[in-house]
């Protein structure tokens, strides 16, 4: 009998579309059929009151059947339960007004009738939906608040396990469902007595097992199982916050602890401090220039493709440009004007083992918007390396077997945003370090160098212990 | 009555034949038929995906010119490193000390209940890890004593723990890792980077093979094949001893200029015939003319690894004039150097079944490791002192794992110590290319047997790679057979996990 109450139940939210659309439909006739041109409308009133009159005490219907097993606010339900008998109520009274003639009861009935359907309805949409619906992704500004509630988290050490770290999780991830507004599964999460109280079927948590915890159970199982959690399509918890929250409940599920009071295995110092860096800005290294940048020439670009270069735009939706000259191994002035026409598209060029003339080196200076310049294995020299100190938007330089002194590549310090440096087999080595440092010191410095140890194992071959050659003997 | 139901039958005959002849109702029913052509025919039009560039290459002479891709890709070439025949997860990176506790005593009914395997049958008994395992670099990364070398590069590399796959035969597995389906047919993903982004370097192919090991794939070179796609982007297979590619001289008595000029004669006449059947494959033949009179050059300089200095032979361990995993991974780090975009390496005999001594846990695997460790580490290494390591993503990984129990083929015990094929859970890794250093993604249970979670497929692995290069999985198509194709068909999530 339950499961079939229960499945009435759900058929709740479809029905109720009809008596909104029917009874505003009937109110609409209503009051068009007052001109004259409409008039005639008035002899479908009483249909159409009926058929919402009929519609609605279904939904009435399937609606109490729905509040039996739907773990919703009771509150919010109680007030959405009475305005919608009262909406079949007025509706029903609206046609026999009508049937009777009584049109001044049925003009007032009408105008309440409007505004009863529209509260029941949206409280209807604030149980499904949750609180706010109507509102949430409308107004940035709202969010930005919800967001900036997090709490920020300068030393993750000090922070209160639960309040900094679980509940934003929980808040973020299971609220939806489970807290004020909703209550599936008849669990709440947003209050320490209701997580410890637990669901209907159950305690969640066994403070120090979280494997034998339904709530991180739940999580785990797989994402097409019904009892996953979130569940399938909803926001899933990170794999950090996973681990956070078996932390939390192995750690026996504190609620005022501090983060430093519990014992911290593997990976929980490592997440903690990404959570502290979360809240500060994240810096994100751009491989192009963020100024936008004209369409590149297409004459020149043919032009430098007909002479061997590889040249394409970086994305689809660039118009910056990504240059290859591996194939060859000098330049001539045809190329440097060629280079000089798309001198604001270059945003990377690669040109290893490239003869370097000054005139190529007055071509690439050229090219401000470059971030990225590979010109390993190529003839540059102090001098001409030191006339590259236009390119600002600089991040990558490799200058990998080039002649180039630690004196040249100072000479270059002007180049703030070089983040990356690759010096391998150069005269310059990891005892300048320090000296290229203080130029350049956010930059990931490479002097390559790097050796495989010799291990006596790399030549050597296992063999079968001597019992198993003795088989294969026997076999032959 | 009879009389009004024959009225009816004739009005009914009237309505039928003017149904079929008024114009008024000839465009009723058509309104809707021709309204839905136009609007099909407007919405093909547009350019949905931004691919209508990528199919007009066809216009142009040359298939292998370089494109660009859908956003700024981190990765601009592949190495992927594949171990045919599929080793074992379980003693090289996923540590099971739970294992080594069962070790010996039967596997329990529980795991066998509707399982089926390759080779075992009946009850199996449950095989611990037969290697030591220790934590490396700061990452704590799980690798054994097998890979000495690798466990010191521990740190950039992400590892994903809980791949699965659902076929437990070579071929079709290693299918399905490379071409996204586990029958035959689809380009792979070799092809498809090629098809997207073309090659950087007019005069080596897009995408190269380099098989060790003494044996190709069990799929065959399928596996490196371009389906549906023009033929110009399936594998160029080379080889590291004799002649890198077969059949590329010119025969005696023929020389360069006379090989152009027939060269050019015959891509004249090719042009006709495109013009006349506008076939992309038409195109694709004159671009491997072109292409191979090229490589005849630019292929055994770059192949040959004699030149390369002294200490790059110490670090890959590289024997010259051998054919190597070595010798094959050096060849890789040469060719993106060069400019290739996808290097393909398959390396033979990883299938440890402990039916032969070569296929024993503890002592072929053992072996094949030594062959592979210290060259895949120097390739990292070497790759980051060329400043390279950031643009190139490295894959390491077999076509499915190693069951946690010793393989009994047919109810015997075999001489050796194996493990037979395994769907469930295994682990890959990736490196360099915009994928986070010193990770590990996803997690089986404590004996290895199932993933618990951070499950992931080749359908993944497929999406990572293709958005490393640059590419949405979902837009990178081709239209074939009335549809368009893509690489995961209708899978694949990017593993955001592991992507820095």
């Amino acid at each position: 009998m339950e499961t079939i109450i229960n499945f009435i139940g759900h058929f709740h939210p479809v029905l109720v579309h009809l008596p909104i659309g029917i009874l505003l439909f009937a109110i609409l006739m209503q009051i068009i059929s007052k001109w004259k041109k409409f008039d005639q409308l008035t002899n479908a009133l009483p249909f159409a009151y009926l058929l919402g009159a009929i519609s609605a005490v279904f939904s009435c219907l399937t609606g109490l059947a729905l509040a039996n097993n739907g773990d919703y606010d009771t509150d919010l339900v109680f007030k959405h339960q009475w305005l919608g008998i009262s909406v079949a109520v007025f509706s029903l009274a609206g046609y026999f007004f009508i049937k009777k003639n009584k049109t001044a009861y049925v003009k007032w009935l009408s105008y309440l009738l409007l505004l009863l359907i529209i509260l029941t309805g949206h409280l209807g949409g604030t149980l499904t939906h949750g609180e706010g619906y109507l509102t949430t992704g409308v107004s940035k500004e709202e969010d930005g608040i919800e967001k900036s509630n997090k709490p920020i988290i300068t030393n993750a050490q000090e922070a209160l396990v639960y309040k900094d770290i679980i509940q934003p999780i929980l808040k973020d991830k299971c609220y939806g469902c489970h807290s004020a507004i909703k209550q599936k599964g008849k669990l709440r999460l947003d209050e320490k007595e209701w997580i410890l109280k637990g669901g209907e079927d159950g305690i969640i948590i066994h403070a120090g097992e979280a494997m034998n915890s339904v709530m991180y159970k739940n999580i785990l199982l797989d994402p097409v199982d019904e009892k996953h959690m979130p569940p399938k399509g909803k926001p899933q918890i990170t794999d950090q916050e996973r681990i956070l929250l078996e932390w939390w409940i192995n750690t026996g599920a504190s609620f005022d602890k501090k983060v430093k009071e519990l014992p911290q295995t593997n990976s929980i110092p490592n997440i903690l401090v990404a959570l502290q860096n979360n809240n500060a800005k994240k810096v994100e290294v751009l491989s192009i220039p963020e100024k936008e940048v004209a369409v590149a020439d297409e004459k020149a670009i043919n032009g430098l493709k007909n002479k061997g270069v590889t040249i394409v735009k970086v994305a689809l939706n660039s118009n910056y440009l990504n240059a290859n000259f591996i194939t060859l191994s000098h330049t001539n002035d045809t190329i440097h004007d060629l280079i000089e026409d798309i001198k604001e598209n270059l945003v990377w060029i690669k040109m290893p083992g490239m003869q370097f003339t000054d005139a190529l080196t007055k071509a690439i200076a050229g090219c401000t918007s470059l971030t990225k310049l590979s010109i390993n294995n190529t003839t540059i020299s102090d001098m001409q390396l030191a006339k590259l100190n236009s390119l600002n938007e600089l991040q990558y330089l490799n200058i990998v077997n080039t002649k180039i002194t630690l004196a040249g590549l100072l000479k270059i310090s002007n180049l703030k945003k070089l983040n990356q440096l690759y010096l391998g087999q150069t005269s310059i080595t990891a005892n300048d370090l320090n000296k290229i440092k203080s130029v350049f010191p956010n930059a990931k410095i490479d002097f390559g160098n790097y050796q495989v140890e010799k291990l006596i194992t790399d030549t050597q071959l296992v063999k079968a212990p001597e019992k198993f050659s003795v088989k294969v003997t026997e076999k032959k | 009555m009879s009389k009004r139901s024959n009225k009816n039958i004739i009005q009914e005959a009237n309505l039928q034949t003017s149904h079929q002849i008024t114009r008024k109702y000839f465009f009723k029913e058509c309104f809707s038929g021709i309204g839905a052509m136009a609007l099909g025919s407007m919405v093909g039009g547009c350019d949905w995906l931004g691919e209508k560039d990528r199919f007009d290459q066809f216009a142009n002479t040359n298939p292998l010119m370089a494109q660009a891709p859908h956003f700024i890709g981190k990765a601009k070439s592949v190495i992927y490193l594949h171990m045919a025949g599929a080793p074992s997860q379980l003693e090289l990176f996923d540590y099971k000390p739970e294992l080594l506790k069962l070790d010996g005593q039967e596997c329990p009914q529980s795991l066998l209940e509707g399982k089926k395997f390759a080779f075992i049958r009946g009850v199996p008994k449950m095989l611990g890890p037969q290697a030591i395992f220790k934590q490396r670099g700061q990452s704590g990364a799980w690798i054994s004593d097998n890979l000495p070398h690798l466990a010191t590069v521990a740190d950039e590399i992400s590892f994903l723990k809980a791949v699965q796959t659902d076929q437990f035969n070579h071929g079709p597995a290693q299918l399905l890792m490379h071409t996204g389906s586990a029958r035959l047919g689809r380009p792979s993903i070799g092809a498809w980077a090629t098809y997207g982004l073309g090659s950087e370097n007019s005069n080596l192919p897009g995408f190269v093979v380099l098989t060790s090991g003494g044996n190709n794939p069990d799929a065959g070179k399928s596996v490196w094949g371009n389906g549906f796609l023009p033929s110009v982007y399936q594998g160029v297979q080379c080889r590291s001893e004799g002649d890198p590619v077969l059949f590329l001289k010119d025969p005696a008595g023929i020389d360069r200029d006379l090989r152009k000029a027939s060269i050019d004669a015959i891509n004249e006449a090719n042009q006709l015939t495109y013009n006349e059947f506008k076939d992309p494959e038409t195109i694709a033949r004159m671009a491997q003319y072109e292409m191979a009179f090229k490589m005849q050059i630019s292929v055994p300089d770059v192949m040959n690894i004699n030149d390369e200095p002294a200490y790059i032979h110490e670090m890959y361990g590289t024997q010259p004039g051998t054919t190597s995993f070595a010798n094959n991974v050096l060849l890789a780090r040469k060719l993106v150097e060069k400019g290739v975009r996808f290097v393909q390496l398959f390396d033979w005999g990883w299938d440890s079944h402990g039916t032969d001594v070569k296929n024993a846990v503890d002592i072929g695997l053992v072996n094949k490791c030594r062959s592979i460790d210290k060259p895949i580490t120097a390739l990292l290494l070497d790759l980051k002192q060329r400043g390279l390591l950031d643009e190139t993503l490295i894959v390491w990984g077999g076509e499915f794992g190693r069951t946690p129990m010793q393989e009994n083929r047919d109810g015997k015990t075999l001489p050796f110590k194996g493990r037979d094929h395994h769907t469930e859970a295994f682990t890959t890794w990736m490196a360099g290319g915009g994928i986070k250093k010193g990770t590990s993604f996803g997690e089986t249970d404590e004996i290895g047997y199932s993933a618990i979670n951070g499950k992931v497929t080749a359908h993944d692995m497929q999406a990572t790679i293709l958005n490393q290069l640059g590419f949405d999985h979902e837009k990178l198509v081709y239209p074939f057979q009335g549809r368009s194709f893509r690489l995961t068909d209708v899978h694949g999530r990017v593993i955001n996990e592991i992507v820095a």
